[in-house]
């Protein structure tokens, strides 16, 4: 199965998740990762499955590098049906009320433009005491192991 | 592309400088000097004990050290250790990335009296710099002068109750200075309306988490720009948040004209929009702003240069975050930065091999390194405190010697 981690990231933090995850399964899967700033929404095809991290920054909004592929899934409202992601939030919990949010949106965007959410999105507090490799990591191939068995293509 | 680059200051321009040009050429040596024994400049430092969500980035900049291979070179101060023609010289490009940490003094009559002090210190000593003073007695009626993010952070600090640092790393020293306070009143004065106040709205909705306080304000006006909107609403839900014992009081569009006082603070004499009047204070806080302490001639520098080219300074000589662009903008701004100045570095960079490099560090007895800095964090969150992530080693001195035992399972 290839599988695209797509990261927005504002500090660095999600683009260094992204890549954790990356180097986890890559002895399982054909996967490579991309900064939202370089991915058009058109691009997405239903034959990968998406990986979305995504963290939070200022008053709950999505990160620079995601503002303009959210901002064109919003204009275009449609078109994803047949395209499968699963979402991953970072956020700080200090900020309670808005926690993960980014993620959150992201994830409402990409349904309402016809995407299926597989798995339940999952997240992880800057300001506790794991780190978001040992949560992301296991969640993701639990959502992956759902899937019929492919090697990596050789 | 081999060749040699020293960043100096291993704070978060630095490091995020580091990581971009390890990312762009991983065979590059990147070598960051910092005059403290420690990296990670304010975010250790500057970055508020409670906002450790923040302060996680450095886990990316551990990483540029311990897997993009950048080195780092602590308790090294550029102008008594070595000096800038020194590193230069040694290295194809060099990179000022100090930062600013003096405060800009406030220009007004009685602003140099005892009682004032500026945001710079007062952060520096509630985060255990080693080079901080000694925590001052604020009174019962502190009143903080600006109206940026430093101001509500140093305003949140000063309100919260024990409790509300679990999980940070604020030291015992300040945890027990802030209990012995006893603050009535805390006045917040901006110079301009509500609207076009500098802080982050989140900042200020992360105030109506505090138990301590209730807070007053004149309903702010209203705005027809959206991210003033967020501001306002902001504040218009704070305004009259909590029933605690410290009121907290904001105050927009009034300017301050003097600090009144003969030998220590008694207010501020401010011209409100009709009329003067003096806010009663004993202490002024002044978060207006920061300036170069002077070191590494920064303001000759910047001034010769032409601004706008990535940060260059001269021939192999470079500036990045504060040192570049004074002191505005925030962490995430200086890793933008950092990749265009990246790429115009290594666009500019011609290797040579004769190059010194870190050699010129091997005559400094007390120069510290990353292993070093992994056995100062083991040890400081190891005697982390209950309720504490870590406790930090508070001296020069002492930095410099458990770095000295690196490696070592004390």
């Amino acid at each position: 199965m290839k599988v695209s981690v797509l990261y927005g990231t504002e500090t660095g933090n999600a683009e260094m998740l992204a890549d954790d995850i990356r180097s986890a399964l890559c002895g399982k899967h054909d996967i490579n990762c991309i900064n939202l700033a370089d991915l058009d929404p058109g691009a997405l095809s239903s034959e990968t499955f998406h990986v979305f991290v995504c963290s939070t920054y200022g008053d709950g909004e999505l990160p620079a590098s995601a503002k303009p592929f959210a901002e064109e899934l919003a204009r275009t409202g449609d078109g994803l049906s047949g395209i499968q992601f699963a979402v991953f939030g970072l956020g700080d919990a200090e900020y309670a009320e808005t926690f993960t949010h980014g993620s959150l949106k992201l994830a409402e965007l990409l349904k309402s433009c016809g995407a299926t959410q597989v798995g339940e999105r999952m997240t992880h507090d800057a300001s506790g005491d794991c780190l978001p490799e040992d949560v992301a990591v296991p969640w993701i191939s639990e959502i992956l192991n759902q899937f019929p068995v492919h090697s990596k293509e050789m | 592309m081999s060749g040699q680059i020293a960043i100096v200051g291993a704070g978060p321009s630095g490091c995020y400088l580091a990581q971009a040009l390890l990312k762009l050429a991983p065979d590059l040596k990147v070598d960051l000097i910092d005059a403290l024994p420690v990296p990670f400049g304010l975010t250790r430092y500057g970055v508020a004990a409670d906002h450790q969500g923040t302060k996680a980035v450095t886990r990316q900049f551990a990483r540029t050290f311990e897997r993009q291979g950048a080195r780092f070179f602590g308790n090294v101060r550029v102008g008594r250790d070595l000096s800038l023609a020194q590193i230069s010289s040694a290295y194809d490009a060099t990179v000022l990335a100090a930062g600013l940490s003096s405060d800009r003094p406030l220009d007004i009559p009685g602003g140099d009296l005892p009682q004032v002090y500026g945001s710079a210190r007062l952060t520096r000593a509630l985060n255990e710099h080693p080079d901080a003073v000694t925590l001052p007695d604020l009174g019962a009626h502190p009143v903080i002068l600006g109206n940026g993010n430093v101001a509500v952070d140093l305003l949140r600090i000063l309100c919260k109750n024990p409790a509300e640092f679990d999980g940070s790393d604020l030291g015992p020293g300040p945890t027990a200075w802030l209990a012995a306070n006893n603050i009535e009143t805390i006045t917040i004065v901006g110079r301009s309306p509500a609207a076009k106040a500098k802080f982050d709205p989140v900042m200020v909705r992360e105030l109506r988490k505090l138990e301590n306080i209730h807070v007053t304000m004149d309903e702010p006006e209203s705005s027809s720009a959206p991210e003033e909107q967020k501001k306002l609403q902001a504040l218009h839900d704070l305004n009259g948040h909590g029933t605690g014992s410290v009121r907290v009081n904001f105050r927009f569009g009034i300017q301050p004209l003097a600090v009144e006082g003969d030998s220590r603070v008694t207010g501020l004499r401010v011209a409100a929009v009709e009329s003067e009047e003096i806010i009663g204070a004993t202490s002024l806080i002044t978060a207006i702003g920061f300036m170069s302490d002077g070191d590494l001639n920064r303001d000759t520098l910047i001034t010769k240069a032409a601004p706008q080219q990535g940060g260059k300074l001269d021939e192999r000589l470079y500036s990045a975050g504060w040192f570049r662009h004074g002191p505005r903008g925030t962490i995430p701004q200086s890793r933008a930065d950092a990749q265009d100045t990246a790429a115009l570095i290594l666009s500019e960079l011609t290797i040579d091999p004769a190059r010194m490099g870190a050699t010129i560090f091997a005559e400094l007895p007390d120069c510290t390194d990353y292993l070093g800095w992994q056995q100062i964090d083991r040890v400081e969150q190891g005697q982390s405190l209950p309720g504490r992530c870590r406790q930090k080693i508070t001296s020069t001195k002492k930095l410099i010697n458990v770095a000295k035992q690196r490696g070592q399972n004390l």
